[in-house]
């Protein structure tokens, strides 16, 4: 590949990656984009990535090909491997043949050569500090990754890390928010059907909620619930208190003196 | 020079959003910080105030259901008025001349913003024309979505808490307004929406704190039934 192209390529590839970032992100699509693009520019055989789920523990999210699929179950099984090595290091790790590498990942070594790769390089998915995975790019010949493509490997990698990282802390947003709103809804009709209730029995506000979270345990409500059907009148208060066992009734009753 | 030193310099806030607004107050010299946030249809817990002046102006945008602080929630930006007196409000009119006659100059209000969502908004209040530059703006800004997660936290706990207690510097849930708010719905045998439209055009109109008003209504001193409309 002469370098005009090479570098038309290259391009296509980070518009390629960046594309998938936009409208309807989705993080499989991505990281499929991703593996697909580096082992077409990079001339590599297979590729597979791997990203750390809510616990800290490797996952396998995609790869290319059957065969790779294989190798980098393989190593998630053994919790040894190149791309283990990788993520918890958070620096690339390379192995240009793996048929002479020495004896530190024996299951790796076996699977990798039994699928027929002689080589990998595996690129740390990372952003400052934050290794949120790995990506592993595998060659049928023994061969040592130039640094200009390992680098290459990388940015892309980079580009696909800031995504994945924004989208989480979009989402952890949009979670925090709704369990906010939740919670100050909940607050607010609670408090709104205490007043109705306090009103309409002429009583205390504690003694209101006595006669809510009364109605509602006796129904298998939630206080919300209730709170909610008063406040948007389907329930009235007379309704309720007539609803309320006679033996809550009196202890109501005598509670509210 | 500074010349518009904090109203009041008071003793460290109590709680985390005390804190906060005690820290935008003495970080950009102004005079009194709120922090609020906001529920599903703009329900509002304010969690933090440094001190009367921003506890009434922070009232006030309650009450009326406009400001600046409205306008941040509803365009997640920033919004900054160096001098109120200097130019109309077309979207905050009534806010804008009671903040003057409160004595407030300058208004800022900035959205605390987690990924999209904007979950709440920090109200800053001077008494003095007071224009931030950009790198002010820039650290309010930080300053503000860096609290996002604490400010939740911290409303959620309070909201979550059936017998939480409210105080002046922390009007929070505003349980009492709600209360009220249930009381007047059962008085006039109305809507919740506009139950709470009448507490708000009662505290208007006759220039007393809408929590003020509450208290009276939940304490059975102050009925809607025996109000004209």
């Amino acid at each position: 590949m002469d370098g005009t192209a090479r570098e038309t390529k290259i391009n296509t590839a980070f518009v390629k990656v960046a594309d998938t970032l936009t409208t309807d992100f989705d993080v499989v699509d991505l990281l499929h984009t991703l593996v697909e693009q580096c082992v077409e520019i990079l001339g590599t055989d297979a590729g597979g990535l791997m990203l750390a789920d809510s616990d800290g523990r490797l996952q396998l999210m995609t790869s290319s090909s059957e065969s790779a699929d294989l190798v980098e179950v393989m190593q998630l099984a053994a919790d040894a491997g190149p791309c283990i090595d990788c993520f918890a290091t958070g620096t690339a790790v390379s192995v240009p043949d793996i048929e002479h590498s020495d004896d530190r990942w024996p299951a790796f070594q076996k699977a990798a050569l039994e699928q027929g790769f002689r080589s990998i390089h595996a690129t740390p998915m990372k952003l400052r500090d934050q290794v949120i995975g790995t990506m592993n790019l595998f060659g049928r010949t023994s061969t040592q990754m130039s640094a200009r493509d390992a680098a290459v490997a990388q940015a892309l990698a980079d580009v696909a890390t800031i995504g994945i990282l924004q989208e989480r802390l979009i989402r952890e947003g949009h979670i925090v928010a709704e369990q906010l709103h939740t919670a100050l809804d909940s607050r607010i009709i609670i408090e709104q059907a205490k007043g109705m209730i306090a009103h309409s029995l002429s009583v205390g506000m504690p003694d209101a909620f006595t006669v809510l979270r009364t109605y509602a345990r006796n129904n298998n409500f939630t206080i919300r619930a209730v709170a909610e059907e008063l406040s948007n009148r389907t329930l009235t208060v007379n309704a309720l208190i007539s609803n309320i066992q006679p033996q809550d009734r009196a202890t109501t009753s005598k509670n509210l003196g | 020079m500074d010349l518009h030193p904090p109203a009041t310099a008071g003793p460290g806030g109590a709680t985390p959003s005390e804190r906060m607004c005690d820290a935008f107050v003495d970080t950009f010299s102004l005079s009194g910080a709120s922090i609020s946030v906001f529920g599903r249809d703009g329900q509002q817990a304010t969690i933090g105030t440094s001190n009367s002046l921003a506890a009434r102006a922070e009232t006030l945008q309650f009450e009326l259901g406009e400001g600046p602080h409205w306008e941040a929630l509803s365009s997640g930006r920033p919004v900054l008025v160096p001098n109120l007196a200097h130019q109309d409000h077309p979207k905050w009119p009534l806010f804008s001349s009671a903040a003057q006659e409160l004595g407030i100059a300058a208004v800022f209000a900035f959205p605390m913003r987690m990924g999209a969502a904007t979950i709440g908004v920090v109200d800053l209040y001077c008494v003095a024309p007071r224009t931030l530059d950009p790198h002010e703006v820039a650290l309010a800004t930080s300053m503000a979505g860096r609290f996002a997660a604490a400010a939740a936290r911290e409303a959620m706990a309070s909201a979550s808490d059936p017998h939480s207690t409210e105080h002046d510097r922390a009007p929070s849930m505003r349980r009492e307004v709600h209360q009220a708010t249930g009381m007047i719905q059962a008085q006039l045998d109305t809507t919740t929406t506009n139950a709470l439209a009448r507490l708000r055009a009662y505290a208007f109109s006759s220039g007393r704190p809408i929590d003020e008003l509450a208290r009276d209504v939940v304490a059975r001193r102050l009925d809607f039934s025996t109000q004209p409309d």
